[in-house]
């Protein structure tokens, strides 16, 4: 397994999703690429920190910011 | 990676070429102090991190000694690895040239690589490079100890935050948590400009924050003031403990010094009540007389025998006096019926002379013998001579037969000391009840003094063992009194802290929920939600973070326990605890003895290193799983404080352990009655995959290094 989908997996693991946004454990992406397609803003909202983080090519601080409100922005 | 064989040439003490063959798991080099056990720690350290100065105090005497002026020769240090079944060689070397008769000049050293590719073929490779590669710096750093004392790698907070940035997947985390933060802050800052452009809103929003500033700067005020407590009551707690030792030998010394006193006072009251003046009982309590019955029996019996044996002669004396009176009455009335011639005329002689002469010379007539006056003489002569006799008897009349009645005396004295013979029997019974007495004072006496021996000899171990003396310890009672009412009243601060703390953590959060509400309603709502996302992911990235953080410390902490135990088979019972904490900004892990519930604050240098060393397993086990990959650890006179059974113990715990270990012992190692080394025959017990002794080579002399060279002996 990746290292970024095993980051995204701990990431996954935490108990806000299950207790504030009522996710189903089972149902959660594996990878960063699926979770790059989720319908959920804030599994999608990890992917895109984590591939800017630790994809293949890592972006700057403001780079993030701009794709991460961008994708809100859309999304909510 | 496995350490397969080191070679030393001209190194110090190793002169020439000396080899050391390793093997993949334990590895003991045996070695008296200053026979070379500790210079090929050095060299190894010298290739993997030595400096390009002072190479000239490298070398060997002898070697150089044996060089002619002007000649050069080798010195260098050889590490033959394997790593993934391919063997990589790396020598630091350079070269000695002798100028004077005992000096040298060196030349710079040079680091040569060879790696050996799966076909066997060799390639020479930047010998630094390639040491870096096969045996990480950072990893090198946990593998090489010197002493006991290098053990704590934890001398400094952050030395464990390190390991675990090598070790642990926290480290991938801290980027998350702060571009987390940023994108937060961002978000927020996003919110608050939206909600300040409704007007109506701006002064309570202003004053909401200014109160959020002002909340969180008394927050923080306390938080260090709590910090402050909390280091003064480890303060405290340390000093307690260490004075606990004292504390305890303070009251031992005190109940032993009160039973010391009560022993000797006891002993001194049975002294006294032993009574040994026997000279003084000999005469004034009668105890001569203890054998005087028999003497008695024998005197009243001889008393008995003298007193009838008086009275038989007193009667027959009685007897011949009433005869003798008989007698003396006829003669008296014999005497009445004729007139004696007055006394003296003649007298008895005359008498005689006349019946010699056959003469009367009375008459002057002859009286011839027969003669009738010659027979009237002889007649009158017997009559006188009879006479005479009733005179005599008369006068023995008045003679007593015993003139002073001594049998009377001794009579009474018999009947007297007849009265005292119950005095004289009880006094055997006396005698051995005194004697008993005393045998019985002394046989205590004999108990108390051994009691008091052996109290005496605690106090003097107790005074012995303990760094105070009496006076210190005493006073050492008086100030844990004294720390223990500190330690009261800081608990009690420090709570109340605690809990002023939350009600600060409360008071932020309350304003917070009032400066959301106040967004909620003012600012744009997509900034809401979006930072209400990018809130919950900062929540996600920090604690993902912190549990990361915390499942290696407790990885790390199982492992070192299970190690601790071993070690420490059947002695301490506690466990090793490591505690994380925030210092300012930054994450800090603390590592503690906890025994019963609490920091064991003072452990002896034996359960330090116990300590210490069962981390670096624990480092060791984890990075071979973190790295899959092995790396050999290097330990110089790691157990100094053991003992050799404790360090047996150990030796075969370290056998167990996968990697490989290179351990320099002084230990199993002795001299006969003629001061030759030998190995003590308790190291054939010893489980291990190779050992050597390095010793150096006899005669020597201690005086002249160019006499020194140290071999190395495979047992």
């Amino acid at each position: 397994m990746a290292k970024k989908d095993e980051i995204l997996k701990s990431f996954l693991t935490h108990e806000l999703l299950e207790s504030k946004y009522e996710l189903d454990k089972d149902s959660l992406p594996k990878t960063v690429r699926d979770a790059l397609n989720s319908d959920i803003t804030i599994i999608r909202t990890l992917a895109l920190i984590i591939e800017g983080l630790d994809g293949s090519s890592p972006v700057t601080d403001s780079v993030l910011r701009n794709q991460v409100t961008q994708y809100l922005n859309e999304a909510i | 990676m496995i350490i397969r064989k080191i070679q030393i040439e001209n190194y110090l003490c190793y002169y020439g070429i000396s080899t050391f063959e390793l093997s993949e798991g334990l590895n003991i080099i045996l070695g008296e102090n200053g026979e070379g056990k500790t210079k090929f720690f050095e060299a190894i350290d010298w290739l993997f991190n030595g400096e390009n100065s002072q190479l000239d105090k490298l070398v060997s005497a002898k070697k150089l000694e044996e060089t002619e002026l002007g000649d050069s020769f080798r010195v260098s240090v050889t590490m033959i690895v394997e790593q993934y079944g391919l063997k990589n060689i790396i020598t630091k070397s350079f070269q000695a040239k002798k100028d004077k008769s005992n000096e040298c000049s060196a030349s710079i050293f040079h680091v040569e690589g060879i790696e050996e590719n799966s076909l066997g073929e060799r390639n020479q490779v930047d010998g630094i490079q390639l040491l870096d590669r096969i045996f990480p710096f950072q990893i090198r750093k946990y593998s090489m100890f010197k002493g006991e004392a290098e053990l704590n790698i934890f001398n400094n907070e952050y030395a464990l935050l390190n390991l675990i940035n090598l070790f642990s997947d926290a480290k991938h985390y801290d980027k998350y948590t702060e571009k987390g933060a940023y994108l937060r802050k961002n978000a927020e800052k996003a919110v608050e400009d939206s909600s300040k452009m409704d007007k109506k809103n701006e002064l309570l929003y202003k004053n909401l924050e200014r109160e959020i500033i002002l909340l969180e700067e008394n927050k923080s005020k306390c938080n260090d003031v709590l910090n402050e407590i909390e280091a003064e009551i480890k303060a405290i707690e340390i000093n307690l403990q260490d004075a606990e030792n004292h504390v305890n030998n303070a009251d031992a010394l005190d109940i032993l010094n009160k039973r010391i006193k009560e022993l000797e006072n006891k002993i001194s009251y049975l002294n006294g009540r032993i009574d040994e003046n026997y000279t003084t009982h000999l005469f004034d309590e009668n105890w001569i007389l203890v054998d005087f019955e028999d003497v008695h029996k024998i005197y009243t019996e001889k008393i008995s025998f003298f007193s009838k044996k008086r009275r038989e002669m007193q009667t027959e004396f009685d007897k011949q006096i009433g005869v003798k009176e008989g007698e003396k009455k006829a003669i008296q009335e014999l005497l009445n019926k004729s007139i004696p011639l007055p006394i003296g005329t003649p007298s008895k002689a005359h008498m005689e002379e006349m019946l010699n002469d056959e003469i009367c010379k009375v008459c002057n007539r002859e009286a011839k013998k027969g003669s009738d006056a010659y027979e009237y003489m002889v007649e009158r002569l017997n009559v006188y001579l009879q006479s005479q006799i009733a005179n005599d008897i008369k006068t023995e009349d008045n003679k007593p037969l015993f003139q002073y009645n001594y049998l009377n005396r001794l009579e009474n004295y018999s009947m007297s000391h007849e009265d005292n013979l119950k005095n004289i029997r009880i006094l055997r019974s006396k005698i051995n009840e005194l004697f008993e007495f005393n045998a019985n004072r002394k046989q205590d006496i004999e108990i108390l003094k051994a009691q008091l021996e052996l109290e005496q000899s605690e106090r003097s171990k107790i005074l012995g063992d303990s760094s105070k003396s009496e006076e210190g310890l005493k006073s050492t009672l008086s100030s844990y009194n004294t720390w223990q009412n500190n330690l009261r009243t800081q608990n009690e601060k420090s709570i109340k802290l605690n809990s002023s703390l939350k009600n600060f953590e409360t008071e932020i959060k309350l304003k917070r929920a009032e400066k959301d509400k106040i967004d909620l309603n003012s600012a744009n709502s997509f900034f809401v939600r979006t930072r209400n996302i990018l809130r919950d992911i900062e929540t996600i990235f920090s604690d993902t973070k912190e549990k990361k953080f915390d499942e290696f410390i407790e990885k790390l902490q199982i492992k070192s326990n299970n190690f601790f135990k071993k070690i420490n088979i059947d002695a301490f019972t506690g466990s090793i605890i490591f505690k994380r904490s925030i210092k300012g900004n930054n994450t800090i892990v603390d590592v503690n003895l906890h025994e019963e519930g609490r920091v064991f604050y003072r452990p002896n240098q034996s359960l330090l290193t116990s300590m210490h060393i069962s981390i670096l397993f624990a480092i060791s086990e984890l990075a071979s799983e973190i790295k899959e990959e092995n790396f050999p650890m290097i330990f110089d006179a790691p157990t100094s404080s053991f003992g050799e059974s404790k360090t047996a113990q150990f030796l075969n715990l370290v056998y167990e352990t996968k990697n490989q270990k290179i351990l320099l012992l002084k230990d199993f190692i002795q001299r006969d009655e003629s001061k030759v080394l030998f190995i003590k025959k308790e190291f054939e017990m010893i489980k291990r995959d190779k050992a050597f002794w390095v010793k150096l080579e006899r005669p020597f002399d201690v005086n002249n290094l160019k006499t020194i060279n140290s071999q190395v002996i495979t047992i």
